[in-house]
């Protein structure tokens, strides 16, 4: 089996679940024998594969990236243009790729920025599409102002795809009731995880992820301001950037906790290991959030988390604590209950970890590999 | 056939900012929440099953015979609820078909404390219960969801009781039936056990459509036992399996309703109260048994409250709580801190996955074990603080 698979970002260079979800599934696909040809834009970062059925295909250059809103007119203009550069770059080199090796059995597109160039090699070759949903944009704008542009292309891409791959049922009825489509064109695969080495614990309370308005820093912060009282030792780290940043770093001002607050900016991937192996708690308060990688890498590392109740991959893990990302008083409480009952502690870091071993890469790719059957 | 009938006390949302700061410890208990189940539960279960059994008893002229044991909680909140639930259960009594048994007032572990001095009062608060109520001295106990071992059974036997009740698990039995009396090894009781296939078949699998007994009407289920060898079949689950557990749209109460008379158009089969049991019956050997068991989850022993590191903490806390609590005589503090030893709260925390963790999640008002912790440890904490 041959597959064209198209994204736009692969480790080292990654700034979201969808880089994380595609470096697991296409190494575990070529680990079952399926060929792939990862397309991707070119980076800073030199990246590649020592896998002999997996080829990463840098495209040329790009200044998208894929958690960027345009929000302001002058700078739309452009972003809007590079997508379609890009896109049809991506057409082009497929297109070569075709003519001198023959045709794939499926391409597979990961969310909004690369649907253009797989509905035109449909369309064009006459091959089945998959689409996986990483995140709408309704997630991404935090049920806040969607943009009406994202939204016709993920509805489009959606509707021309021969089979829609949902990261949780909570994205799936987002796809059904927000862009109309068929459920039964829609198949839930979970992401999974590579664990990571649990450290030496401190008393440290952790948020990682992009400071965008989807992720829900400031609620995490209103917890931090709850808990500082009552738990003297206790450090917050907010671990990541974002166009939210400046926002945050006043709000922790402002609410008298900077002196508790540790902002650390972008991480590396090592740093990141690393505080995901000593922080006490991970707090994922986001607005909405299709999946939640990051969840399963903190329990992964024995770390405790709380986590949004809408979470999707709370759906489908028991050992974590769930709580309305709005109420940081319920929040407040369970940051504290974990640091000051050790016991809760304990069961939730150890049943977590053997929950854990239920995502592995190697089932997304054998469900992935039943979607591809289906289609082709 | 013997039922349990129990409700616990469930709790008020408490969190940690909450932890000394309310004055009063009735607070814990969430009444709304509690009175809003029992009533539910009453209508749906226990008036109408009750009916059925009186209808049932005048039918078959008395030889249709039950036991129940009622728990302190369940008759607190009839009382505070709906006094004609325990008109009924009275209304019952009176027509000598059925038989009461003793358990701890609270429905707790106390059988497990290292010292047996407040299962001791636990007992006694019942059998005074039991006492003001049907004016009967119970002689059968059964301890808290049927928790059993060596040591129980010696204290029981010592506070004078005749029979006791527990699971008839192979763990126990090895080849041996279930269907006979037996008696401990280190103490004077007989003991009578769970028939747990039997009783299983319509505590759990009545509805079940997977079941390849499913349909269980009365006529097959009495021809099953029929063909059952041994002195008696016992066959004990929850009240709540009619009407609550299986809804009357499974078929539930006419096949109670049935049950009876197609039992006893078999000759050589009965009904036959606990009491009468430990009586007319002989030991046929010795079971010994030095760790607790009990009739829940799949382990059938006592990991269903006792199973990680979250139930241990609390049970501890709870226990260590009582020294202080006593010395207070505080009689309203002593209330509450014994309605906390309810082993549901346990049941709660468990952690158990499979099969266990979905009757678990059934019964739990919490989203989830962790939130169940940290709500009673909270709560416990908040104890401690006020006995100082």
């Amino acid at each position: 089996m041959k597959i064209a698979m198209i994204g736009w970002e692969y480790p080292p260079f990654k700034a979201g679940g969808l880089a994380t979800h595609c470096y697991g599934l296409t190494r575990s696909l070529s680990d079952k024998n399926v060929h792939v040809d990862f397309y991707m834009p070119k980076t800073k970062h030199s990246t590649g594969s020592e896998k002999s059925n997996l080829k990463i295909i840098e495209v040329g250059e790009t200044e998208i990236f894929p958690y960027d809103r345009p929000d302001s007119k002058e700078i739309g203009g452009n972003f809007y243009e590079a997508v379609y550069h890009y896109n049809s770059l991506v057409v082009s080199k497929v297109d070569k790729n075709i003519n001198k090796y023959g045709k794939y059995d499926a391409i597979h597109c990961h969310d909004w920025l690369t649907m253009k160039a797989g509905i035109a090699l449909k369309e064009k070759w006459g091959i089945p599409l998959v689409l996986t949903i990483h995140s709408t944009e309704y997630d991404r704008a935090g049920w806040i102002y969607p943009n009406q542009w994202f939204i016709d292309i993920e509805r489009e891409g959606m509707q021309k795809a021969d089979i829609v791959i949902a990261v949780s049922s909570f994205t799936k009825n987002i796809i059904v009731e927000k862009y109309g489509i068929n459920p039964d064109k829609i198949t839930v695969v979970h992401n999974a995880v590579y664990p990571i080495a649990e450290g030496h614990k401190q008393e440290i309370v952790l948020f990682l992820g992009r400071l965008t308005i989807q992720k829900g820093a400031e609620f995490f912060l209103r917890a931090a301001q709850k808990v500082k009282d009552f738990e003297p030792d206790a450090k917050f780290v907010v671990a990541g950037t974002g166009d939210m940043l400046p926002k945050l770093i006043k709000n922790a001002v402002d609410m008298g906790i900077s002196d508790r607050v540790i902002f650390t900016g972008r991480l590396t991937e090592e740093e990141v290991k690393h505080i995901y192996s000593i922080a006490s708690v991970y707090v994922m308060p986001s607005v909405s959030e299709p999946f939640g990688i990051t969840a399963l890498e903190a329990i992964s590392a024995g770390t405790p988390t709380i986590t949004s109740k809408t979470a999707g991959f709370s759906e489908a893990f028991k050992n974590c604590l769930r709580v309305d990302f709005w109420d940081t008083d319920e929040m407040a409480n369970k940051i504290v209950s974990l640091l000051r009952y050790n016991p809760l502690h304990k069961t939730l870091a150890d049943e977590g970890k053997q929950e854990i071993n239920l995502f592995t890469w190697d089932i997304v790719a054998d469900k992935t590999i039943d979607v591809y059957r289906g289609v082709t | 056939m013997y039922f349990e009938v129990h409700q616990p006390m469930r709790l008020n949302k408490f969190s940690v900012f909450n932890i000394g700061s309310q004055n009063s410890h009735s607070e814990y208990f969430n009444k709304k929440l509690n009175e809003q189940i029992f009533t539910k539960v009453a209508k749906k279960c226990y008036l109408p099953t009750n009916n059925l059994l009186l209808e049932l008893i005048r039918k078959h002229d008395g030889n249709f015979r039950v036991s129940f044991s009622l728990t302190g909680t369940f008759v607190e909140y009839c009382q505070d609820f709906m006094p004609e639930v325990l008109d009924s259960f009275k209304e019952l009594f009176k027509t000598g078909s059925i038989d009461i048994m003793e358990e701890t007032y609270y429905h707790s572990l106390s059988s497990l404390y290292d010292e047996m001095d407040e299962f001791e009062d636990q007992v006694k608060l019942h059998r005074q219960m039991i006492k003001n109520l049907f004016n009967y001295k119970p002689r059968v106990f059964r301890n808290t969801e049927a928790i059993y071992d060596n040591r129980i059974a010696k204290k029981v036997a010592d506070m004078g009781y005749k029979g006791i009740l527990t699971e008839g698990t192979e763990k126990i039995l090895g080849w041996r039936s279930p269907n006979f009396l037996y008696k401990p090894v280190n103490a004077d009781i007989k003991v009578l056990l769970r028939n747990y296939d039997l009783s299983d078949d319509v505590g759990f699998r009545f509805s079940s459509r997977m079941w390849k007994g499913w349909p269980l009407t009365a006529d097959k289920y009495a021809n099953w036992m029929s063909h059952v060898q041994g002195d008696l079949i016992n066959l004990f689950m929850d009240y709540e399996t009619f009407g609550e557990h299986q809804w009357t749209e499974t078929g539930i109460f006419d096949f109670l309703g049935h049950l009876p008379g197609e039992v006893l158009k078999y000759g050589h089969m009965d009904f036959i109260t606990t009491s009468t049991a430990v009586e007319k019956y002989d030991a046929v050997g010795d079971i010994d048994v030095p760790w607790a068991i009990s009739w829940a989850d799949e382990d059938r022993n006592v990991s269903t409250w006792l199973g990680n590191d979250m139930q241990i903490a609390c049970f501890n806390e709870l226990k260590n709580i009582g020294r202080k609590i006593k010395e207070k005589k505080d009689p309203a503090l002593l209330a509450t801190w014994r309605r906390l030893q309810t082993s549901d709260h346990l049941y709660y925390c468990s952690t158990k996955g499979l099969a266990d963790g979905d009757v678990h999640a059934y019964f739990s008002p919490y989203d989830g074990p962790y939130d169940g912790f940290i709500n009673y440890m909270n709560i416990l904490q908040d104890l401690k603080q006020k006995i100082g």
